[in-house]
C-alpha cells in the first residue's frame, strides 16, 4: 500500500520548530519609522532634543535596524546630526 | 567681520545670478561683548546689502555650552541669520567666516523648509513642555 504524502514521517517534527520559532518572536513589536509616522518631512539640525534621541549614550548614530528609521529619513537625520556636530551642539563622542 | 566692498565672481553675470535664502549660524567668542556681536551682524548685513540682498531673521541664542572644546573654550554665542543673497556670496561669507578669529565655528545651509523663516527650536520652550516630537526609539528591542 502506498503512503499518502501527508502521512509521511518528519512532518510533526518539523511543525514543533515553526511553532518555537513563533513563540519566541510573538512579542516583538513590528518596528517603524518614526519619522513617516509623524509625517515629518523636513529634520532641522537646530532641533536639539529629537537628534539627542537618536543619538544615545556614545552620541553615536542610532543605527536604521534598531530605529527602524526608513532610509530616507535616515539620510536626512544622518545629515542634521552632522550639522550639529560641527557646529558643536551635539557631541561627537561622549564616553 | 571686514568692511571691504565686495566684488562677485564675474561682474558680468550679476543679473543672471538667482537671489536665494539661505541660513548661516555663526558661533563666536564667549567673551564678546553684546556690541561686537552685533558688530558681526552688521558685516554680514553690509556684505548682504552690497549685492542687493538683505537680513531676513536674526536670532540671537546668547551664549550657549559647546557640546566640546574648540580652542579652549567650553561656551560660545550662538548667532541665527536667514539671508537672502545672490548664491556666489555664500562662498564670500564663508571666506569672512574662516579669516575671523573671533568665529569659532560657522555653517551655511540652504533654507529648505518654511519652518526656518520661524522661531527656530531653539527659541520653542523648554523640551518638557513640548508634544511635537517623535517618542524616545530604542523601546523595539
Amino acid at each position: 500500500m502506498r503512503m499518502r504524502r501527508s502521512e509521511a514521517g518528519g512532518g510533526g517534527r518539523d511543525r514543533g520548530g515553526k511553532k518555537q520559532f513563533k513563540k519566541k518572536f510573538l512579542f516583538r513589536k513590528k518596528k517603524f519609522c518614526k519619522f513617516c509616522d509623524e509625517k515629518i518631512k523636513f529634520i532641522d539640525y537646530k532641533d536639539l532634543r529629537l537628534l539627542q534621541a537618536f543619538t544615545p549614550e556614545r552620541a553615536k548614530i542610532f543605527p536604521r535596524r534598531i530605529s527602524g528609521t526608513c532610509s530616507k529619513h535616515q539620510r536626512k537625520l544622518m545629515q542634521a546630526i552632522k550639522r550639529a556636530r560641527t557646529l558643536a551642539l551635539i557631541p561627537f563622542t561622549s564616553d | 567681520m571686514s568692511q571691504e566692498p565686495w566684488q562677485p565672481d564675474e561682474p558680468g553675470k550679476r543679473e543672471m545670478l538667482r537671489m536665494l535664502q539661505y541660513e548661516t549660524i555663526f558661533v563666536t567668542d564667549p567673551n564678546l561683548a553684546e556690541d561686537e556681536v552685533d558688530e558681526l551682524v552688521k558685516g554680514v548685513d553690509h556684505l548682504a546689502a552690497s549685492a542687493k540682498g538683505k537680513i531676513l531673521k536674526v536670532e540671537k541664542w546668547g551664549k550657549r555650552r559647546l557640546a566640546y572644546t574648540v580652542d579652549r573654550r567650553e561656551e560660545g554665542i550662538y548667532v541665527l541669520l536667514v539671508l537672502e543673497i545672490p548664491t556666489d556670496m555664500v562662498k564670500e561669507l564663508d571666506r569672512r567666516y574662516r579669516m575671523n578669529d573671533r568665529i569659532l565655528r560657522h555653517l551655511t545651509v540652504r533654507v529648505e523648509n518654511e519652518a526656518q523663516l520661524g522661531p527656530s527650536p531653539m527659541m520653542k520652550p523648554r523640551p518638557a513642555e513640548r508634544e511635537d516630537l517623535p517618542v524616545e526609539p530604542a523601546a523595539a528591542l
